[in-house]
This record gives C-alpha cells, sequence and structure tokens, in this order.
C-alpha cells in the first residue's frame, strides 16, 4: 500500500481549488468541458454579429451600423463561426468523448491537451480583442483575401492573423493527440472495424487537419510578412500574385469544410443507430466514405476561383473533381436513410436533430452541385446563393450535427438529462428559423444580390426576402435561448441519467455518468462495433439460461 | 410523437409555398434573372437542367426520410424493443454508389456542350463585327474605354446585337473587384498586376444593373455598374461625337467621373461623407491640388485619378471647380 500512494504524483494544495484545479488540469473530460463551455461563448458572441448584419440588412438603406463596422462584422463572425465555436466545439467533444469510446484513460498526450486548450483560449481572446485595435479589427473577409488584407492600415488585421496562427497550433497539437490516441489505446478487441464511427470521423478529421492546415500557417505568414516586413508574395506591384494566397487559403479552406462536417457526420453515424434501435446500415461504407471524401476534398479547392480566369482545362478538373465528391457524401446519405428503414424510431431532441440533420445537409449538398458546374458558378459565385449553400452545409450541417451530438451526450457530460419538451421546442424553432433564413437567400443570390454588401438600394423582392431572412435569423436566436434555458434549468432539477440512458452502443455509456476520473474500473472485450449491444444481448441469454 | 411527422409535412408544405410563390412572382429568384446575352442564356438552360435533376433527388431523398419516419416510428412498439438488425446490403449500395455518378457525369456532359456558347468569345471576324472595351476596375468606380480612345464611368454604352469583349484589369496598387451583370453573363474577376476577359451580346435595348461581386473594402456595396443597350446606329453615332466631345473638352465626362471616382466618399453635392466636404472647400478650386490628390491619393483615400488621361483630368478638375469652387 505504501509503494503505492508513492507512486502516485503529489498534487499540490493551490491546485486542488476550484478554480485552480480546472486551470491546471490535464484531464481530457475537463479539457473537454471547457473547449466546449468557450466555444458556446464565441457561438453566442459570433451568432450576435449575425444577428446585426440581419437587422443591418432587414430593409433597403438601413443605418444600424456602419459600413465599417459591417465589414468587421462579417470578417469575425466567419472567422469566430468555424475557428473559435465549430472547431472547437468538436475538439470538445472529441476530446471527451474519443477516450471514452475506445476505452481509453485519458488522450495520449494529457499536457500536451492542455497547451492546445490554452493557445486556443489565447487565440479567441486575440480575436475578440482586436476590435479594439487602431482602426478596428480585419475587415477583409474571412478568407482575407489580398491585396484588401494587405493594405489594410492599423493592426486589427495583424491581430487577426495571430489569432489564426495560435488555433493552427492549437489544432495541429490536437490533431496529432486524436491521431495517436486512436492508433495506440482502443480498448482490446477494439479492430478498426469495430470502433465507433465518431471516432473514425475524429481520426479522418486529424488526419485531413494535419494535411491542409500548415498551408493556411504558410500562407498567413507570408500576409504577415507582405504587411509588415516589406515583401510581395501577394503584391502585384512588387511583381507578387494575389492568386496565390487564393490557392493558399482554399487549399486549406476547402478541405476545411470536410473537416468540421465529417465529426458531425460522424455523430449522426452514433446517433441514428441508437434512435433506430438499429445497427448502422454498411458500417463499412460510413467509414471508408469519410476517408474518400478527406481525400478528395484536397483536389477541388479552386472550385472557389472559377471566376478568376483559370485555363478552361483546369476549371473542367476542378469541377470534375468537385462532383466525385458527392459521391461518397450521398453513399452516407442513403445508408443513413436505409438505417432507419424497418427501424424502432423514438424522437427525442438528439434524434429529431439529427434526421434535421440529414434533411438540411441534403440540401446543402444539392445547391453545391449548381457550384460546381463552373458556368453556372459563374452566375452564382459570391452571390446570396453561396451564403445559402454553405449555411446549409455549415449550419444545417454541422451545427445540426453538433446539436444532436450534444443533446445526446449531455446526460453522460453532467449526469442528468435535458428536458425532453425544451429540446423539442427548440429543435422546431431551429429547424423552422433555419430555413426561413437561409431558403430565401438563394432566391436573393439568383436575383443578383452579390454576398459582403453593407446594404442595398433594391426594394420589393429584394427587401422581402431580406426581412424574411432577418426574421428567420431572430427565431434561430430564440431556438438558442430554449437550448440555454434547457441546460441551465435541468442543470440542477434534471433527471439522473444513470450509466446509460439511452441503451446506446459504444463504451462511454458503460461508465457511470459523469464518468470518474480515470473513466473504467475495467473495460468488456470488444467484439463488435456495438460493445454495449453485445453485452446486453449475452446478459439476456445468461438470464434465460 | 405523433406530431413529428405532421410537423414535417407543415414545414414542407410552407417550403413548397414559398417557392411556389416565388416562382409565381416572375421568376422571383427561382432561377438567375431573365437573360439577355447569349452567354447569359446558356447558363441558365444548365441552370434549370440541373434544377430539375436536383429537384428529383431532392424529392426522393426527403420523401423516403418522411416516409421512413412516419412508417418506422416507435408507435405502440416498447421503447427499447430491437429494429430489423440488418448491417447492410452490397448490391443496393452499390447502385447508390453508381447511379449518382451516371448521374453527374450526366450533368458534366451538359455542361461541355453548352460551355462553348457561354466562355467563347466570338470572333472579331465575325459578320457583326465586335466592340472590345478595356475595363478597369477601381475602388469605388468601373471606367470603361473604347477603341477609339473615349472614356466612360460605371455606366457601359453597348450596341444592341454587336458582341462586346471585355478585357478586364484593376491597378496594381488597388484590390480584387468582380465584374457582374446578372442579365448579361457571369462573374470575372478584376485582378491587380493581371487581365481577364468576358463577354456578351445584348438583345434587346435596355438599362442593366450589376455590381462589384468580390469584397472590395468600405465601399463594396455602392460599386454598381450599368450596362445601357443602345441600337447599333444610334451607339455608333455616340461612340464618335463622345469621343470628339471629350478631347474638346465639352463632354459630361466631369461630372461622369466625379459621380463615379469621387462622389461615393465625398457626396454628390460635394458635401463631404467618408471624405472632407467638397463644396466650397479651398481645394475645389485648386485643378493643380486636386490632380496631385486624385494621382497620388492622401490618407484613406486610394489613388483614384492615377491613370486618367490629361482630358479625363481636366473635365474632372474644371467640373469641381465649376460645381463647388468658392468663386476662385
Amino acid at each position: 500500500m505504501a509503494a503505492r500512494a508513492e507512486s502516485t504524483p503529489a498534487v499540490p494544495d493551490w491546485q486542488r481549488g476550484k478554480v485552480a484545479s480546472w486551470l491546471v488540469t490535464t484531464d481530457h473530460k475537463r479539457i473537454g468541458l471547457v473547449y466546449i463551455v468557450s466555444s458556446g461563448v464565441f457561438f453566442a458572441a459570433a451568432g450576435v454579429m449575425a444577428l446585426l448584419m440581419r437587422t443591418q440588412l432587414a430593409t433597403a438603406n438601413a443605418d444600424v451600423v456602419t459600413r465599417e463596422s459591417y465589414n468587421e462584422l462579417l470578417t469575425v463572425h466567419g472567422s469566430a463561426m468555424v475557428f473559435l465555436f465549430a472547431m472547437p466545439l468538436i475538439a470538445g467533444l472529441g476530446n471527451y468523448l474519443v477516450p471514452l469510446m475506445i476505452g481509453a484513460r485519458d488522450m495520449a498526450f494529457p499536457r500536451l491537451n492542455a497547451l492546445s486548450l490554452w493557445l486556443y483560449l489565447f487565440s479567441g481572446v486575440v480575436m475578440m480583442l482586436s476590435f479594439l485595435a487602431e482602426g478596428g479589427t480585419a475587415q477583409a473577409g474571412w478568407t482575407a483575401y489580398p491585396p484588401l488584407s494587405s493594405q489594410q492600415a492599423g493592426n486589427g488585421m495583424d491581430l487577426w492573423i495571430l489569432s489564426l496562427h495560435l488555433i493552427g497550433v492549437s489544432s495541429l497539437l490536437g490533431a496529432i493527440n486524436f491521431i495517436v490516441t486512436i492508433h495506440n489505446l482502443r480498448a482490446p478487441g477494439m479492430t478498426w472495424t469495430r470502433m465507433p464511427l465518431f471516432v473514425w470521423s475524429m481520426d479522418v478529421f486529424a488526419w485531413l487537419l494535419l494535411a491542409v492546415l500548415p498551408t493556411l500557417s504558410a500562407g498567413l505568414t507570408l500576409l504577415l510578412l507582405d504587411r509588415q516586413a516589406g515583401t510581395h508574395f501577394f503584391d502585384p506591384t512588387g511583381g507578387g500574385s494575389p492568386l496565390l494566397w487564393q490557392h493558399a487559403f482554399w487549399f486549406f479552406g476547402h478541405p476545411e469544410v470536410y473537416v468540421l462536417i465529417l465529426p458531425a457526420m460522424g455523430i449522426i453515424s452514433e446517433v441514428l443507430p441508437v434512435f433506430a434501435r438499429k445497427p448502422i446500415f454498411g458500417y463499412k461504407a460510413v467509414a471508408f466514405s469519410s476517408v474518400g471524401i478527406a481525400f478528395f476534398s484536397m483536389l477541388v479547392w479552386a472550385h472557389h476561383m472559377f471566376t478568376v480566369g483559370l485555363p478552361n482545362v483546369l476549371n473542367v478538373y476542378f469541377m470534375i473533381a468537385s462532383m466525385i465528391i458527392a459521391v461518397p457524401t450521398g453513399m452516407k446519405i442513403f445508408n443513413w436513410l436505409a438505417t432507419l428503414w424497418r427501424g424502432n424510431l423514438h424522437f427525442d431532441a438528439p434524434m429529431l436533430y439529427a434526421l434535421g440533420f440529414l434533411s438540411i445537409f441534403t440540401m446543402g449538398g444539392l445547391t453545391g452541385i449548381f457550384l460546381a458546374a463552373f458556368p453556372v458558378d459563374w452566375q452564382l459565385h459570391d452571390s446570396y446563393f453561396v451564403v445559402a449553400h454553405f449555411h446549409y452545409t455549415i449550419f444545417g450541417g454541422v451545427v445540426f450535427g453538433l446539436l444532436a451530438g450534444l443533446h445526446y451526450w449531455w446526460p453522460k457530460l453532467f449526469g442528468r438529462l435535458l428536458d425532453e419538451r425544451l429540446g423539442k421546442a427548440s429543435f422546431w424553432l431551429m429547424f423552422a428559423g433555419f430555413h426561413v433564413t437561409f431558403l430565401p437567400q438563394h432566391f436573393l443570390g439568383l436575383l443578383g444580390m452579390p454576398r459582403r454588401i453593407y446594404t442595398y438600394g433594391e426594394g420589393g423582392l429584394w427587401e422581402g426576402y431580406n426581412m424574411a431572412s432577418t426574421i428567420g435569423s431572430y427565431v434561430m436566436g430564440l431556438g438558442v435561448l430554449v437550448i440555454l434555458v434547457n441546460m441551465a434549468k435541468t442543470s440542477r432539477t434534471g433527471r439522473r441519467a444513470g450509466n446509460d440512458p439511452w441503451r446506446a452502443n459504444t463504451l462511454e455509456w458503460y461508465t457511470t455518468s459523469p464518468p470518474p476520473e480515470h473513466n473504467f474500473d475495467s473495460v468488456p472485450y470488444v467484439t463488435s462495433p456495438r460493445p454495449l449491444y453485445d453485452l446486453r444481448r449475452r446478459l439476456k441469454e445468461s438470464d434465460a439460461v | 410523437m405523433r406530431r413529428t411527422p405532421l410537423l414535417s409535412a407543415c414545414v414542407l408544405a410552407a417550403l413548397a409555398l414559398a417557392t411556389a410563390g416565388a416562382a409565381l412572382a416572375g421568376n422571383g429568384g427561382i432561377a438567375p434573372v431573365e437573360p439577355r446575352s447569349p452567354n447569359a442564356d446558356g447558363i441558365r438552360d444548365s441552370y434549370w437542367l440541373i434544377l430539375a435533376v436536383v429537384l428529383a433527388i431532392f424529392a426522393l431523398v426527403e420523401g423516403l426520410l418522411v416516409t421512413f419516419v412516419i412508417r418506422f416510428r416507435r408507435g405502440r412498439r416498447q421503447r427499447f424493443e430491437d429494429g430489423a438488425q440488418l448491417h447492410g446490403k452490397s448490391s443496393l449500395e452499390v447502385l447508390w454508389t453508381a447511379v449518382p455518378v451516371l448521374i453527374l457525369f450526366a450533368i458534366v456532359a451538359f455542361v461541355f456542350v453548352k460551355l462553348p456558347g457561354i466562355r467563347n468569345v466570338p470572333s472579331a471576324d465575325a459578320a457583326a463585327g465586335r466592340l472590345d472595351v478595356a475595363v478597369t476596375a477601381h475602388r469605388y468606380y468601373w471606367q470603361f474605354e473604347y477603341p477609339n480612345g473615349a472614356v466612360s464611368v460605371d455606366t457601359l454604352r453597348a450596341p444592341v446585337g454587336q458582341p462586346v469583349k471585355l478585357t478586364l484589369t484593376a491597378p496594381d496598387d488597388d484590390v480584387i473587384h468582380s465584374w457582374w451583370i446578372p442579365a448579361l453573363g457571369g462573374k470575372i474577376d478584376a485582378i491587380p498586376g493581371q487581365t481577364t476577359s468576358t463577354w456578351f451580346t445584348a438583345d434587346r435595348p435596355g438599362v442593366y444593373k450589376g455590381r462589384c461581386a468580390e469584397l472590395c473594402g468600405l465601399l463594396h456595396a455602392e460599386m454598381l455598374a450599368w450596362v445601357e443597350a443602345v441600337p447599333k446606329p444610334e451607339f455608333d453615332a455616340w461612340l464618335e461625337r463622345e469621343a470628339a466631345a471629350q478631347q474638346a473638352g465639352t463632354s459630361k465626362l466631369g461630372e461622369q467621373t466625379y459621380a463615379g471616382a469621387c462622389a461615393k466618399c465625398h457626396g454628390l453635392a460635394g458635401q463631404g461623407d467618408i471624405g472632407p466636404r467638397l463644396d466650397g472647400s479651398a481645394i475645389a478650386s485648386d485643378p493643380a491640388g486636386i490632380e496631385k490628390v486624385v494621382r497620388e491619393g492622401r490618407n484613406a483615400m486610394p489613388t483614384v485619378g492615377a491613370a486618367w488621361s490629361d482630358s479625363q483630368m481636366d473635365a474632372l478638375t474644371g467640373y469641381v471647380k465649376e460645381r463647388f469652387g468658392s468663386g476662385g
């Protein structure tokens, strides 16, 4: 006993405090929670920015925010939603759940994990504080095309670059951590084809980040040098090319949307089987199509550049490559539909969000076909049609997927169930608000409204669709409030979850809710992608005997 | 629980109504705006084909989804009762991999057929000839230069029925803009240090409005463009008259240049907005001072007129002095 006590590292007293213990933690669950809560804060901030923009655009010639503020809002809304909300929320859920789902005690590198978290928090602080820089924060959009971005006066743009550099390092370290964890720490018996599909998606997520994020960081470094060190990488007055940045940015930027959507798809592949009481239809197709999507996502970037006057042969190549990527995506959608077939479906909030994902993401995928056909893209590019398209994929896809995951795993994270009535109410508000916001934006784009304009003079349909869109965005805002009320209300009074309130399939439900610091006392030998289903069946059989 | 499919049906019905409403409003955004040029026409044909395919897939997927949600809901079954334990079926998976590939290649084939009519600039040797216009995109105005040296700002005059080829660029110290007149075809970026090109042939007289489609800074939303298509004889006469008037300094170019290049910041009445007030200011009566500022820029003001010809510069300084000069 004495020897055992000695081998436990001593925790200094000051690290035991309520606040201090969170500051010094290397526990993947606590790190995951800090990620999740902070991403929620940035979601709220970036969401308010979106509402401000929608308020400005509700009527023609409105004067709610200045031109300058509008460009700041659109830049930080986009950057924060991608880098400070969606990626960290995925990192948070992944951090909390990947070790639990593979039966491990922690991530492979707990202290590196803490470093990722803190770099992310600093990155977020830098981006938000950049509003206070002289001349305001970055105003060139989240895509930061030079020469607009390289010419912006003041240091707001430099702080924006610093923020993205920090999150870049954070994400790379996190990606390495996920890969090493998933490849090395799986429970006995958990072969690659018995791994939960969410873990599959997190593995592909991490490899894809590792492949493309350095390109963004390199581009950002060149942009910073152009701004501060007198280089001319993107500056035509010194022989540079503004298009070089677009290649670097989109080589990262297009895969980035798959970096975001793949984990959401992984969540859907966990939720649908549990609430349909069936195994996933075509496990291998669902798992391997993620790999296919990730691979092809690195070969399609210039479909964001169809209007820069690329040679025809490149336009043709990027059109065909972009269309091919629809195939593995379509496979997933049909596999999910088949998972519902002959199931015993119950419509708790996680299932509603998952079904919402399925219906909305399908629409986002389909509008992508218009944009892949480059002559049609010449008409639609940089219009509100594109804004609608990517919100159907990123909001309707990623956010609905993540909300399905949050509602599904909330009882595991906090030990209490969310309120079902509030959960359903939030879903219907979000679902209806979403379509009212973004469906009319397709029409606006086709009518000729470019994205990123702070005002317009047209009345009539332009104003009508814009007003509808604004009303929808407020309905979604209400939906988010209902979710928050639900979380707050059930934190004290919610029904106790027990280990496994959903009778789910994967190992995280084998331990208590929330799990103890060491996660598991023991882990069952894994014989299929559904270890807990197998366990329940074995128990039933032994009961029968 | 019963209400879920019902609500889905209601939402879908509402969406269908909204869509139908948009369609009834005379293409209220259900397709690209009424094309007025063959390239825009080809784009819209491709759009309709894709829309038809996409609507069919949409109906199939969402139809299956709603059907399954209704048909396989729990109903009176036990909450945790197993559904059918089906792990997959290879033939089905091959089917829904192969069929989309075929559909996508059909779309690509159709685009290939339409592509030459959309992309290829008609030859200058054709019977109708061709008008070549050099377009320079500035923060925050468009400058058009016709073959005979005449220039115009923000409004491009064009002959009906004759192909117009646009060669676009932006000054090296400017930013990226994008040319987009929806009725006359797709976008093409105007990029500093590079040239790009596009074309249109207006099929009837009219004024077609467009906007800069690439975020270019503070006044991106105010960077509008118009193409004014007029019958060819009228256009030819105008072009000759305009070039002569600009040489002689009797054209309206000064006013046009002011409205396009200056007024968006200094106000149409010179009252000031982003830029300082010009009406009654000392510099308004100082042509050399104005020229220095518009050629070299000052503080936040870009070098809007760095490349203006002397006649355009004189037209502008003359207009500003006459309109806003304080009796100097």
